[in-house]
Parts: C-alpha cells; structure tokens; sequence
C-alpha cells in the first residue's frame, strides 16, 4: 500500500497529488509494509476434504498464490515472506532452528516467487512438499523466533507489519507445556515489536477451539469485540480468501480532517479511498544496454539564452476574449484556495433527495479519528446511528486537501455488516458521495418517447427473470490481467501467456439457450417483421400503432423474370428496397450495402453480364 | 452550430444619475450588471454575438441619424463576439451622461432593430435586453406596437434591472435572466449522442443512444507557463532529459531508452510493438447485457468512474422505443437492474456498470454507471463502534444528536405538504471556475493591484443557510455539553535530517569541528584535487568550499553554481537528494558567513522559501526548519539586512504571511449587486 499512488492514478489524483506533495512525502518516510505467512506443514494440513476438496494445505498455497499476484499488481513494495513450521527439513539463516521452513524470506514478491508457490499446489504440490518440506514435530516457539529474525533483518523501514498464522491444529504442541511457554513468550516478542499476529485457522473434525491455545498468541482486535476469536474456522477457499483479504491490506487515511458541526465543533476523521480505479501501471524508462532504470528530469529554460529558469522567473497564463493574463504562481494557489481543508456540516435530508444519478467520482468512506480529537468516535456513531434511523444523510462542503476548491458531499450512514463467518463485509461509518454542481450537469434534448404496452413489458419480464443472477462479487479486470499475464510469461520466459478468460464477456450462448424462443415472441411484439434493429435507421416508418406489435407486410416476391426485365430496361430503381433484397438473395448476390444504390449496383452487375 | 445575437440597449440619460443618499444609482447598478453579463460572455467563450447601444447620451452615433430623428443614441459596439476590449471600454467610456432618454426610450429601440439585422451571421435566437429606470415611457400604445413588432420579427426584449420596471411581467427568462447574471455562466457542453446496440444475448437488440448526463466538468483551458519579463510563451521551454541513477546523473539520449514494466520485484523490458501485439483487443463499441440483478445489490457507494450516461432509444426509431420502454418498465417494477459490458469504441477499455431503469414523466431511459473491478477494490476493516463501551452514546446523547438532525433538516414541507429543499447542490455553480473568472477578469481590467477577495454571494452559497444556523444554535450547545471533545497533544515528531538518515545526533558537532580544522584539510585536498573548476555533483558542498578557497572563481560565480546544483538535486524529489542537498545550504552558509557576504545568501534562501508551494519541497522545507537552516542575521554578519529576530521567524512564518496574503475584504458593493440582481 506504501505507494499505490504511483500504481493507481487517475487524473483526479495526479492533480491532488500535486496539491498534496506533502502527504505523499510523508508516506514515503514511512516505510513498507510487510507480511509474514506462517503455515503449518504438519501431516493433518495435507488431508483432503470430502469428495476430494482441496486439503487446508493446499487452499493456503491458493490463498498466498493471490495475495502474491494482488499485491504485485497493488502494491508490489510491500514485503512478504512464506515459512513453514513443523517441517522435517529444516531450513532458515544459519540453520539455528529446526523443522522451520523459510521458503520465501522477507521480499518484493516477483514472478519466481509466484511460481515457487505455484509448484506447492495440487497433486504434485503436495508431493513436492513431502520432499522438499517433509512433515516433522513442530515448535512454533522457533517458527515465530525466526520470523522475528526476518524483521530484524530488514535493513528497510517497516510500517506495518504483520505475521499470519495459517493452521488447522488447536494445540501444536500437543499439551507440551514447555513449548506452549516458549511460543507465548515468543509471540508477546513479537507483538511488543510492533508485529500483529493474526490466526486464521482452518477447518478440522470436530472444530477449532481458539481458546486451547491460541487465544493467548495472536493480537488482540483493534475493538473490545473479540471479533477475531468468534471467528469459525475456514472451511471453503472463497472465505479464507475474504478472511486473509480483509487482513492483508493495510489500510491508511487519505487524509485526516475534522469535520465541523458548526460553531467550532469538530469531530476528527480519516478519509479512507476504499475503492480505486485500478489502471495499468506505466511503463518504466530503461537503459537500452544495461536495461537498468532512468530517471527523468525535466527542467524549464529560456528559449533563448538556453539558461534555467527560476520560478521566480517564470508566470502562469491564460487567454480569454483574445487576452492573455498572467498570474503569479501563488495567485493561482490562492486562487484555489477557498478555506483549511474540512468536512463543514450544511445540514440533513431525507435519503430519497439523494439522487442515483448524482454520481461524479467514486465515494470515499470515512471513519472517525479517536487519536486526533478525543472523543470523536462517540460522538460520530451517535451521529451515525441517528442518521441511519432517521434514514437521513447529512450534506457537508468538503475541502480534502490544502488549496483544493471545495466540493459538497453527502454523508451517506452505512451500518456494520457481518457475514455469517463473523467476517465484516461493511464496516461501520459512513459513505462521502460527491455531488455535482450545475455546471456538472448536462442539458439533454430528450427524445419523443414511445411507451411500451403492458404486455411488451410482461414479455421482457419473463426475459428478465430469465437472466437473473446474484451480483456480489465484482469481475477481475480483463485488460489489466492480460496485461500482468504477459509480464509474466516475460519475466519467466514462458513460451506463451497463460489464457485470460475475459469474464466481462457476455455468455451469449448460454444466454441465447435460456431465452428459448422468449427473444422471438419478444421481437414479434415489439418489432415489425422486416425491422433489422442493426442496420441503419430506415426512413420514418409510419406504423399504425406502437402498442400491439406491429402488423406484417406480406411478404414481397417478384419473380426472377420480371427482375432480369428490369435489369435490361435499367428499371430496377423502380422497385423497393426489400423487394431488391429479396432479389439479390434470390440470385444469390451477396452485398455488403443496404442503401438502394448499392442493391441496385449489385445486381446489374450480376446479371446484366 | 447555434448561434444567437443580444444587444445591451442602456439607458444613460441623466435619469439614470438620480438617487437617494447612500444608494447606488440606476445607472451604477445597469452598468455593474452589463459588465458581469459580458464578463460571463467573455468567459464562457460563446460565440454568440452581442451588442451595446446608449441612449441618453449627448452626442449621436447611430445608422439612423438623420438631423432632428434619432438623435442621443449611440451604438457603441456592433453585434460582434465580445472581449476584454468591450469590457475594458464599458469600465473606462461609458459615463452617466446628460440627456433626456425617456422621450427617445421606444426609438432606441428601433435603432436595436436595425443593429440586430447587420450581423451577416445565421442567427438562431435574438434578443434585446433593455437597462433604464423608466417607469412608464412616453406612450404605452408606442410601446406596444414596437413590442409586437418584436415579436413578428421574432426578437425577444427583457427589461433589466430597474427597481421600477415597465410592464414586462409574463415574459419568459424573466426572473432566471436576474438570478443568472450574478454568475458566471455555468459551462455548457454540447452533449454528444453515442450511439450503439443493447444486446441480451445473440438474438436480441435494441437500438439506443447515449449521452452524457453528469460529468465532472473541468475547464477546457488550464495554466500556460510563459516568461515572467516578456509574458511570452514561446520564451519558455521545457525538456525532459533521462539520466542514470548514479553519482553522476549521467544522461542518457531519448534513442538508447527503451520501455518495461514492473512485475513485482522484476522489470520487464516490452517494447511497444510487443505491448501492442500482446494487449487486451476487444470488438470495440458495445453495450451487452451480462445478466439482471436485484436494484439493492448494486451498492450506492459502489459506484465508479466520473459519469453517469443516459441510455435513450435510437434517434427516429419509434420500434426502439418500444423495446426499450419494455425492458425500463420491467426492470423498474421487478426493482432489478441490467448488469452489462460497456465499451465507448474499440481504443478505450471496457468497463461493467449498471443500467438503472429511470422513468420520469416526461421521458424514460436507463442510467447507466460503471462498477467496480475487482482489483479496484480494497477491503479494509474497521474496529466495531457498537461492540466498545467506549464510544456507545448514552441515551441522553442520542437525544442531542436527533435534536441536531431535527434542527438541521434542509428540506421542509410547507403548508400545502409540498417539499422544499432550501439547498440545491446541482443549483450551484462550481464556485472555483466563479473565483477563477472572478480574478481573471479583475487582472486583465485592473492590472498591476492584488487579486481580490472571494465575492460575498459566492461565499454565502457556501455557507450553511442562515435560518438553520439560527435554528440550531441550542441544539449544537446541547451537544457541547453532553459529549466531551479534547484535542489530542501529540508531541510533532521531529524529524531531523539526521534521524531520517540515521547519523548519530552527535554528528554535526562533530563535523563542525572537523571544519574548523579544514584549513589544513583543504591545504591537502587541494594537492589531490587540485582539478576541481566548478560545482560538480558527486560532492557539490566539498567542491563548493573547494573553489571558493581556490579563489580562481569570484564568489557569485561559485554561489551561482552551488544554486544550480541545488536546484537540479531537488528536482529529484527524493529524500536523498534533500539530504545532499541541505549539505550544500549549509556550506553556503558557512562560507558566506566566513566571507561577510550575507546577501546572496539570504536571497538564495528566500527564494527557495517562496518555491516551495510550486516545486512541491514542504518536507525538504521541514528538514532545513528541523536543522534550524535560516537567514544570516546582522548579529552573523555586519550589514546583513536581516536582523536576528527575523532570522529566527523566517523559518515560522509562513502561517502568518498565509493570513495576511488574503486581501481586506469589501463585500459592501458585491452584495449589493446581489441585491439588484436577485431583485
């Protein structure tokens, strides 16, 4: 997450970026964010489910397989490391521990690595393990010493770290209390370093009893909820990929404002960008010999004397009613500058007044700021709670960053949200939804609308429900997925990229299949029977009416005869369009116009030969 | 293109002058108004054309002139686009002048007549605008022959502002002309109609047409960079050049770059033509349905992109229009939504959005917003508020907070249970093209004075409304009262370059001992680098106190190529490069403190201050304030113009010289132009 900036950017940022130098300098000074997983290698991790499931061992490599990809596409400064625990060989710096496995240390995650998972999943995944890893006893005392060691081997600047522990036994030591001691101690080591330890545990007969052990190990949740430990255990792939989902990203404020109710009364927040448009990264400048990267300078100078200019040396313009006028550069801040940046509370309204097609960026969620202003989180949920019984949204000016004009928002609640997992899918705080201005709403000439009859929309109905699906997952991105799969097939020399399914494809046959013969009984409702909706607009159609389908025009034949008479009289120009149509299929004259002309073209020239 | 032609007709005859004590004259408030409407003209950058006719005015200037017959008026311009040029002439030429205007009121207009037809441009719509504060003119029944005169040849006339107006009530654009004028006109874009297929499956498609509804404007133009001595743009170019990321910055030329990408920890070298070859390709234009869902699983804050699309039937194609009248109806009373793949044209990516049925009545369509990807999404969890005892409000403070919300409601139902919004976001202009205009104009007509303050109506429409700020005065004190609210302390860590890279705290002492002993240093660096000629960039403070010992090169030269150094390492934006770079700030320092020459540095050192918004260098700046890099005062150097108290708050200023940038403020004037034009 360190630097998405520079991996997710639109223009809006790129602008806020500019105004925002400062916060981006201090993420920078912050450092990387980091992520230990530490699996569990013993024997009862590699037994499959029923019906030949996939074992919890191998559901893990798929897990850290996706966290490797998403952040090489995210986040790829972010550090991660893979280690096994309760392995028969062992293998780690100096070999100082037993049966602990570092497979991956501490790194940007690359292509080989995403391989190097690879070959640990499936079949072959779990005979390679055997070989290289083996199953041992384990200690997760040493496992969680070691990962100590990771950390502390980091020449970098780590912000965030945090350790996963991945297993499906509740008691790794089997009661050895000795061992228990040891792996406490450890962990509290650990977590006074600044390391959250997270357990996401797995599914096995007779379910998982957190408090055996394990209660004692991990941290404890940011809340008094003890959210973290009601958790069940995974059982399927999809919530052990939303559980470590929730976990992995590190999420940061955009910014940190207060937002004022009025006569000084503030309420300290954090912007949190929850969704942002993903984009393909850029591309880096290389040295053609070396292929090492170059850095870009670009420098402003007089054209004429060739000598650097200062920006004291240098004014901004603009052209308006044939004259230019000119600013200095901090006219234009000023210029810009409206107030501190802040959420400023205007008011409430009803929800409904918040219109569905008021929609000019994505929204951005906001969640208050105990550290900042004290106080701030009682407050914000009883504001919060208020709002959303009162089905009430407030409106706010909204001033995210310095010299940035303002903009109204509404607040829109949005109460917490559980899955039957206990894993949240909303958390609690409320939406900012921007709003338009006028000058961000167009004027449209609105078309002469023909309204359907009842039973044309009964017909789409059936169609309709036909079609029905659950939309709760979005879809990968095609374009950007293709793009990594060439990068990848690249940087590891693959003969060819793997296959991208593009899954924003309609699936037209299944879809065609569904229908049955519903599009034609739909067609023949609402369209008359020569209508070709692909072809251009013919001329104004006058139809009787537009409610009761339309009527069919019988169906124009000329004889063959007579058309060869036309051709040799040069007459053809006297027939319609469909009868000419007629004519060229008839004759087997193949066209690629529609227009009359070019009807009329096609056939003399097949036939007048 | 649409085009339509206005004449300004004003009044300016020595009725206009008369007013009572302390009150603006009709002719200050006509004159105010056609300048903010020219000014929007201007700005807007229409090409409609516009005119200005006086009459009133003491000489005579007009086609019809004819000895005794339409005498005192004067057409000042032509119907022509107006300019800075109109504007600067309507600030400076027209005056209040002596004449009688109400006696030739009616044939101004006829002059306005004759001026409307000389535009050799097709013209779609004409109108007449007519400023004077006649009551009622001479002969009513002349008024209204003229006035159906109008009407045949199809020109509208609107009487404006006036605080006695003539009979014009019932004419169109009457009120919104007033409100409108105080603005600057809202951006209007021509929209442009997408046309294409909704498909749902293979078998079935419907003819549409889209248009963009909401947008996030911007304006077309933005900042040129010119020469602040010729105000020429062309003085000014900039050059991107490529370098290694080593000692020496050696550059590269454009021909030996070639392109890659990063995977991760790996950079991949792909060149164009392979990028073209092996990206994503798609059939181009489309509008496919995926499947239908439920209305409630497309998520409000899901939305994505910057735009919202209005789905109409295809132009003309009264078949289309049924089919989609089918599918809106139907999706609207299952409360379902359309799911579809959208993609503009074969260059752009294609997206998934949402197709919403909208039924208004006077027209149906659908709305269609683009959802998100899954790699657009984060998934960040958030610590429970309800599950901590900590921040559960209490009933009593529940009670605060509903009070607030009642007190704070923006929309109200009136006696006859209509609803009322007393604040209407997409009402109100973007406010910062308004201050951007607003300050345009003042420099190109007031040229040399500082920039004015933000106008007081523009400020109000920003501000909570003064009925509910009223109105919830006791609820808003409850709150202060029932919740506690302290500002968290926090120690600012201070971060001082040397933390940042990790020297001991010690060092600088350290180092500054070792200069003081750079005497002998030098003596001996001088024999190893004797070939040091100019500021390099490996050790620019080493080579820097290197020359100025040397004495072979004056010292402004020296200073001169120091500066330059720094310039090119902050280019770099890297902290790195900082840390370098406050080495050299600090050589300067020394050595002009050791040469008693304080100038070039305090202005070196100014300079950079007033930079630092435009090159972005505010953390660079914190570390020079954290090192307590500041001016040479007098106390350092005799005749340093700086003494030691501003040397000390050069480095705190900035807040302050922030609040004295802002202009006094006058709002007296704006806000009665807000008055007249909202009359």
């Amino acid at each position: 997450m360190a630097d998405w900036t520079s991996y997710y950017r639109n223009e809006d940022e790129e602008e806020e970026q500019e105004d925002g130098e400062q916060s981006a300098g201090e993420e920078r000074l912050t450092g990387r964010d980091s992520l230990v997983f530490l699996v569990d290698a013993s024997k009862e991790m590699f037994i499959k489910g029923e019906d030949g499931a996939p074992s919890n061992f191998d559901m893990t490599m798929q897990v850290v397989r996706t966290v490797y990809t998403s952040k090489i596409i995210s986040s790829h400064r972010d550090l991660i490391a893979l280690v096994f625990y309760g392995t028969e060989h062992s293998k780690n710096p100096n070999d100082t521990f037993k049966h602990v496995y570092v497979y991956h240390d501490l790194d940007e995650p690359g292509a080989k690595r995403v391989q190097d998972v690879d070959a640990l999943r499936g079949e072959k995944g779990a005979k390679l393990a055997a070989e290289t890893l083996g199953c041992g006893p384990s200690s997760l005392g040493d496992a969680l010493w070691c990962c100590a060691n990771l950390y502390s081997d980091i020449k970098l600047r780590l912000s965030h770290k945090r350790l996963m522990i991945f297993t499906c036994r509740e008691q790794p030591h089997g009661g050895d209390n000795v061992k228990d001691r040891q792996a406490r101690t450890k962990a509290s080591d650990l977590k006074e370093t600044g390391v959250v330890i997270d357990l996401i545990h797995l599914m096995k007969p007779g379910g998982f009893d957190v408090s055996l052990f394990f209660r004692d190990i991990v941290s404890p949740p940011e809340d008094e909820s003890e959210l973290g430990l009601q958790l069940e255990p995974c059982e399927k792939l999809d919530d052990l990929q939303k559980r470590v989902r929730a976990k992995e990203q590190k999420k940061r404020a955009t910014a940190r404002i207060n937002l004022c109710l009025g006569d000084g009364l503030n309420v300290a927040v954090g912007l949190y960008a929850t969704a942002v448009t993903a984009r393909k990264p850029p591309p880096v400048k290389l040295y053609r010999e070396s292929n090492e990267a170059v850095r870009s300078k670009t420098r402003t100078f007089h054209t004429q004397t060739g000598s650097l200019l200062l920006p004291s040396e240098i004014k901004k313009a603009q052209t308006y009613g044939k004259k230019q006028i000119e600013m200095e550069k901090d006219e234009v801040d000023f210029i810009k500058k409206f107030d501190d940046p802040g959420l400023v509370l205007m008011g409430f309204k009803p929800m409904e007044k918040l219109k569905l097609h008021h929609h000019i960026k994505p929204s951005v969620f906001l969640y208050p700021e105990e550290g900042e202003i004290k106080g701030s989180a009682c407050l914000f949920s009883a504001l919060l709670k208020k709002c959303s019984e009162k089905n009430v949204y407030a409106l706010c000016r909204c001033i995210a960053r310095r010299n940035n004009p303002p903009r109204f928002v509404a607040l829109v609640p949005q109460n917490e949200e559980v899955d039957d997992a206990k894993v949240q899918i909303n958390p609690p705080g409320f939406n900012v939804i921007y709003l338009p201005y006028a000058d961000d709403v167009r004027t449209l000439d609105l078309p002469r609308c023909t309204s359907a009859s009842q039973e044309q929309v009964d017909k789409m109905k059936d169609i309709v429900t036909k079609l029905r699906f659950k939309y709760n997952d979005a879809f990968e991105n095609p374009v950007i997925q293709k793009h990594y799969r060439n990068l990848e097939a690249l940087a590891l020399d693959m003969m060819a990229p793997e296959e991208v399914e593009d899954l924003i494809m309609p699936k037209v046959e299944q879809i065609d299949r569904r229908l049955g013969s519903l599009v034609d009984e739909f067609k023949n409702l609402v369209y008359p029977a020569n209508y070709n909706p692909e072809s251009k607009p013919a001329a104004k159609r006058k139809t009787a009416d537009s409610g009761g389908g339309a009527e069919k025009k019988p169906k124009v034949e000329v004889s063959m005869d007579q058309i060869k008479v036309h051709v040799q009289n040069g007459t053809l120009g006297k027939l319609t369009v469909p009868v000419l149509k007629e004519a060229c299929k008839q004759f087997g004259v193949r066209t690629t116009g529609t227009k009359k002309q070019e009807l009329i073209d096609a056939l003399m020239d097949q036939l007048s030969s | 293109m649409a085009k339509s032609a206005l004449i300004l007709c004003m009044d300016v005859g020595f009725n206009m002058s008369n007013s009572g004590p302390g009150e603006e004259s009709p002719f200050d408030q006509a004159k105010r108004v056609i300048q903010k409407f020219v000014q929007r003209q201007v700005f807007a950058e229409t090409k409609d054309e516009l005119a200005l006719v006086l009459f009133g005015t003491d000489s005579t200037k007009n086609p019809l002139d004819n000895d005794d017959q339409y005498q005192n008026i004067t057409v000042h311009r032509n119907l022509m686009v107006p300019d800075f040029k109109l504007l600067e002439e309507i600030e400076n030429q027209i005056h209040p002048e002596s004449q009688q205007a109400d006696c030739i009121f009616d044939i101004a207009l006829n002059v306005c007549v004759l001026v409307e037809n000389t535009t050799i441009h097709k013209l779609d719509r004409r109108n007449i605008v007519l400023l004077t504060d006649l009551n009622s003119p001479v002969s009513s029944d002349n008024l209204d022959v003229i006035i159906e005169n109008l009407k045949q040849a199809d020109i509208t006339l609107q009487f404006l502002p006036g605080q006695k107006r003539p009979r014009t009530e019932g004419r169109p654009g009457h009120g919104e002309a007033h409100h409108q004028l105080c603005m600057f006109k809202r951006i209007e874009r021509r929209p442009m109609a997408w046309p294409c297929q909704l498909t749902i499956g293979s078998a079935l498609s419907i003819r549409i047409v889209g248009y963009k509804a909401v947008t996030e404007e911007k304006l077309k133009k933005s900042w040129k960079t010119v020469d602040a001595q010729t105000n020429q743009k062309d003085d000014v170019k900039r050059e991107t050049v490529y370098c290694l990321d080593d000692d020496n910055e050696t550059e590269v030329q454009k021909e030996d770059i070639i392109q890659g990408f990063r995977y991760g920890s790996d950079i991949v070298p792909f060149s164009k033509v392979d990028q073209e070859q092996m990206k994503y390709t798609h059939d181009g234009k489309c509008f496919a349905v995926l499947g239908f869902t439920k209305q409630s699983s497309v998520q409000r804050h899901r939305f994505m992109g910057t735009q919202v699309i209005k789905i109409f039937p295809g132009k003309d194609d009264e078949h289309a229009a049924v089919a989609l009248s089918a599918l809106i109806q139907a999706l609207h009373e299952l409360q379902m939504v359309a799911i579809v793949r959208y993609a503009y044209d074969r260059r752009s990516n294609p997206q998934v959005g949402a197709a919403f049925p909208c039924i208004k009545q006077d027209h149906e369509c659908l709305m269609y917003v683009q959802l998100p990807f899954m790699e657009d999404l984060r998934h960040f969890t958030f610590p429970s508020l309800e599950n901590n005892s900590k921040f559960t409000p209490s009933d009593e403070q529940l009670s605060a907070v509903d009070s607030l919300i009642d007190s704070m409601m923006l929309v109200e139902e009136d006696e006859d249970g209509k609803q009322k919004d007393i604040f209407k976001v997409h009402d109100i202009p973007n406010p910062a093209f308004q201050r951007l205009f607003q300050c345009l104009h003042h420099r190109a007509v007031n040229p040399g004075t500082p920039l004015p303050a933000m106008e007081s109506w523009l400020k109000a429409t920003l501000e909570c409304p003064e009925v509910i700020r009223e109105r919830c005065q006791s609820a808003l004190g409850e709150i202060k009262n029932k919740f506690t609210l302290t500002q968290v302390e926090k120690k600012k860590k201070l971060k001082t370059s040397a933390q940042i890279f990790g020297k001991d705290s010690d060092e600088p002492e350290a180092k500054k001992a070792k200069e003081d002993e750079a005497d002998e240093e030098f003596n001996l660096a001088d024999i190893a680098e004797g070939s040091v000629t100019s500021v390099g960039s490996v050790d620019p403070a080493r080579d820097f106190r290197t020359l100025i010992r040397q004495k072979t090169l004056t010292f402004e030269e020296v200073c001169k190529q120091l500066t330059h150094r720094i310039e090119q390492l902050l280019g770099n934006k890297s902290t790195d490069y900082y840390m370098k770079s406050i080495t050299c700030v600090e050589a300067f320092r020394e050595q002009s403190v050791k040469l008693g020459n304080a100038d070039l540095y305090n202005s070196y050192l100014q300079l950079l201050k007033s930079s630092i918004p435009t090159q972005g260098l505010e953390s660079f700046w914190e570390l020079l304030v954290q090192d307590g890099v500041t001016l040479i005062s007098e106390d350092e150097v005799e005749g340093s113009t700086v003494t030691r108290n501003e040397a000390r708050q050069f480095l705190v200023t900035e807040r302050i010289e922030e609040a004295a940038a802002h202009p006094a403020e006058d709002p007296g004037d704006v806000d009665d132009l807000v008055r007249i034009v909202l009359l």
